[in-house]
């Protein structure tokens, strides 16, 4: 046990933000991100915070000249796009951008680009333009090619999707909407919803010694904060663009009716394998690394697994369908009395079971901060005073985090780090 | 310490439980199918386990005494009685559940307190990590449900509709919970066992009957099945918990690493190994005796809070018929295509299961090894040749 309360105060904090979220702010159900064929990012030192509150020095790309961000801005394209990133460098050291798994990648000549190892390289207070072509849809993101180790540790990286033809979202950016992942007919990647997750880590001595102007060793890595779209929880359950949390635009919260398909465009950004575990259910790994797992170009993802942890490896990309019925509890999770009418995508054979097992006491049980009191769903109950209470729709509040349970902590300091919160909304409940 | 301490320290706390939770709280096993009150179900369709959430103490390969978290096995014993029998009863690995496709699960779960750490208040849950379509109430995450406080019991019911291997472990302050050794290992077994099918994809005629899914065709057949639930200790974090030190969180890497709770060469004991108070807290050994020709069921999971780790067959090619509770056919689904593939080694994270066979069908006599490919895992802290390594004695 750690000390209690202050890990208490951490979390009404987070639950707070996360109650207001769920009530007031629905429209973190989204990939936030930026739109069209021609960006200009900045590369240049900032400042995040750790789920800690403790900030922790980075180098991130930032939108044009806006803030620095952590990860940076995530592009979303049309499959066939021809794409320019004009990158202008703000650090005191080369710095690049590759892009796996995009074609034609090409730096624009006439910029004041010089060779590096990998791919053409910015020197500081310079200007590189790389140029390529989105030709296959899917989950890829773009990292610095220069001295990876660090750059990409230091926050040099970002989520790239890719649209099918026909399955851009109307308002990318804004809402998240049905579609499908790839252009397979079988229906395989269609989903009604979308998320990213992208997982990272840091080391902190890393950090501390370039803000410090030390040379880093990132050799004798450790890492000892690990981030969902670049905030550790509970950062990760807040709204999206707080500004508290200027330089990490992006939350991690995630919203679904039962029944519906929730793709999970998971992206392994950092150095370490991740196995992310949602709880609630198995998912069906459908693509890797932007392709579909597919044995041949008709077959749908006739190589799809049904998995209850996605396990990431070093930049790698996953999709991931999840889905939830509820199918098969034994019980009826609304509490229907036999005659009660139906719920969307209820599980019928379950329809008026009764609840199958009495409920302690309230003194012998402790209930967390997300709980509704109510074993159902939608549902609310009686808690003891001082608890719970950020759950107002009876939502079933899964979890999804990293099963190497030590990264659930913020440097020493548990709970934090790659954890977040699935919601199965009652079907009443409006999710934008 | 010695067993008169023991039952001194058990009866003091005991006292102290007594008086210090409320009346109400009380080890209450809740099981409908019971019908003559041993705590048993009487219907074959119903399974009931009472198990306890608590410490005690492991004992490691080199001899070390590691103080753990644990869970204990109480079904059967008078409700009356838990406290007392079942305080300092952690086990390591946690009590294997095994429940056929269909029935339907009632488990109890009695907090009986940290003996040696009477400063803790800490709850307890129970997550079967991997069961399908879960409600939020009877999947123990306490931040989004209920846990269980000392002197208590909280009950859980699931339906086992999902044949697979599974695992198990408590959720409430789970880092720290699950390095103290809150992890074990549960298995559904599918309804098609007891029909005989014959492997058409094998070269030789023989029916199973016992089966890891319902493949429809044998190709999961096996004869002998064996847990293999890979896990590792940090014995700097265990020693600071039982001398009330600042956890060590930020430093977490494990330096005894395990099969079923032990290191080689206990992994091949056949005998419980007992511990520090006289009791046989570590039942499960690794070790597999087939007959040349028999095919073994591996049901591999990792519960690491810490490491990745790589499983490596010496000898005896593996074949991965499962991962995740799912046969490993399109989409997880027995009507699928078959996607089982030949290999030596798995690597497992946290969290993830592996259901991999070995056959032994013109596989020479002799012993065979299987052993974690990580090397710095090969170890039992300082001590060389052990840690996460057992055996195949083909016969
Ligand atoms: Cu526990
Ligand atoms: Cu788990």
């Amino acid at each position: 046990m750690l000390n209690r309360l202050k890990k208490k105060l951490g979390l009404v904090v987070a639950m707070a933000v996360l109650g207001v979220v769920m009530a007031a702010c629905p429209a973190s159900a989204v990939i936030q991100g930026v739109t069209g064929t021609a960006f200009n990012f900045t590369a240049k030192p900032g400042y995040i915070y750790g789920g800690d509150g403790v900030s922790i020095y980075i180098w991130g790309f930032a939108n044009g000249t806006g803030v620095v961000q952590y990860p940076g801005p995530t592009l979303l394209l049309h499959e066939g796009d021809n794409v320019s990133i004009t990158l202008t460098n703000s650090l005191t050291t080369n710095v690049s951008m590759v892009f796996p798994g995009m074609s034609n990648v090409a730096v624009t000549p006439g910029g004041s680009g010089v060779p590096g190892i990998i791919t053409t390289e910015c020197p500081p207070a310079g200007t590189v333009t790389y140029t390529f072509t989105a030709a296959n849809p899917g989950t890829y993101y773009y990292q610095s090619g220069t001295d990876p180790a660090l750059q990409v540790e230091m926050g040099l990286f970002g989520a790239i999707v890719v649209y099918p033809t026909g399955s851009f979202p109307a308002s990318p950016g804004v809402l998240s909407q049905p579609g499908h992942a790839y252009n397979d007919t079988q229906g395989d990647s269609a989903y009604d919803r979308e998320y990213l997750l992208i997982v990272s880590e840091m080391d902190a001595r890393i950090h501390r010694a370039a803000e410090r102007g030390i040379a880093p060793d990132t050799n004798g890595f450790f890492s000892v904060y690990w981030f969902y779209n670049g905030r550790n929880m509970p950062d990760t359950m807040g709204a999206a663009g707080d500004p508290m949390l200027p330089t990490q635009p992006y939350n991690a919260l995630f919203q679904m009716h039962p029944g519906e398909k929730v793709l999970y465009r998971i992206v392994g950004i950092g150095r370490e394998l991740h196995p992310v575990h949602p709880h609630g259910n198995h998912t069906n790994l459908i693509a890797q690394d932007g392709r579909l797992l597919s044995s041949g170009p008709a077959n749908g993802a006739d190589l799809r697994k049904r998995l209850f942890t996605i396990p990431t490896t070093p930049g790698g990309t996953y999709d991931t369908i999840f889905e939830w019925t509820g199918a098969n509890v034994g019980w009826d999770i609304y509490g229907h009395a036999p005659g009660d009418p139906m719920q969307p995508n209820e599980f019928a054979a379950d329809h008026g079971k009764p609840f199958p097992t009495p409920i302690p006491h309230q003194q012998d049980l402790m209930p967390g901060q997300l709980y509704s009191g109510s074993p159902f769903l939608g549902g609310s109950g009686a808690l003891p005073p001082g608890e719970g209470g950020f759950n107002p729709t009876g939502a079933y509040m899964h979890m999804v985090h990293d099963h190497v349970e030590k990264e659930l902590c913020n440097d020493g300091i548990f709970p934090g780090g790659a954890m977040t919160i699935m919601a199965i909304e009652h079907p009443s409940v409006p999710i934008p | 310490m010695n067993k008169t301490a023991l039952w001194f320290i058990r009866g003091a706390v005991f006292c102290a439980l007594m008086y210090a939770v409320p009346s109400m709280a009380i080890v209450d096993t809740y099981c409908p199918s019971d019908l003559n009150g041993d705590g048993i179900s009487d219907d074959p369709d119903v399974v009931c386990r009472h198990i306890t959430g608590g410490d005690g103490f492991a004992k490691m390969a080199d001899g070390k005494d590691l103080y753990v978290f644990g869970f204990g096995d109480a079904t059967g014993v008078p409700d009356g009685e838990v406290m007392m029998t079942n305080m300092l009863g952690a086990n390591t690995p946690a009590p294997t559940i095994v429940v056929k496709e269909g029935q339907e699960v009632y488990l109890t779960l009695s907090n009986v307190g940290m003996a040696n750490r009477p400063d803790l208040f800490d709850a307890h849950s129970v997550h079967w990590h991997g069961f399908p379509n879960a409600s939020v109430y009877y999947d123990g995450v306490p931040d989004a449900s209920v846990a269980i406080n000392m002197g208590a019991s909280l009950w859980y019911y699931y339906k086992a509709m999902d044949p697979g291997t599974y695992m198990y472990h408590c959720h409430v302050e789970v880092v720290e919970h699950m390095e103290m050794g809150m992890v074990g290992n549960l298995f559904v077994t599918p309804l098609q066992d007891g029909t005989a099918f014959d492997d058409p994809t094998d070269s030789v005629v023989k029916n199973f009957t016992k089966f890891a899914y319902n493949d429809g065709d044998g190709t999961t057949g096996y004869d002998v099945d064996k847990l293999i639930q890979l896990g590792d200790f940090d014995s700097r974090f265990h020693d600071a918990s039982i001398s009330v030190q600042p956890l060590p969180f930020d430093t977490l890497d494990g330096d005894y690493h395990l099969i079923n709770g032990r290191g080689y060469p206990d992994t091949i004991n056949p005998d419980p190994i007992v511990n520090v108070d006289g009791n046989p807290y570590q039942p499960e050994d690794s070790l597999v005796t087939v007959t040349q020709g028999q095919r073994v069921l591996l049901r591999v999971s990792n519960l690491s809070a810490t490491e990745y780790h790589t499983l490596r067959s010496l000898g005896i090619p593996m074949k991965v018929i499962g991962r995740d509770a799912r046969i490993l056919r399109t989409g997880g689904d027995p009507a699928g295509t078959d996607l089982y593939y030949y290999t030596s080694s798995v690597t497992l994270g946290g969290g993830q299961s592996y259901d991999v066979l070995l056959d032994t069908t013109g596989v020479a006599p002799g012993t065979y090894f299987l052993y974690s490919r990580n090397l710095n895992d090969l170890n039992n802290k300082d001590e060389r040749r052990g840690g996460m390594m057992t055996q195949i004695v083909v016969q």
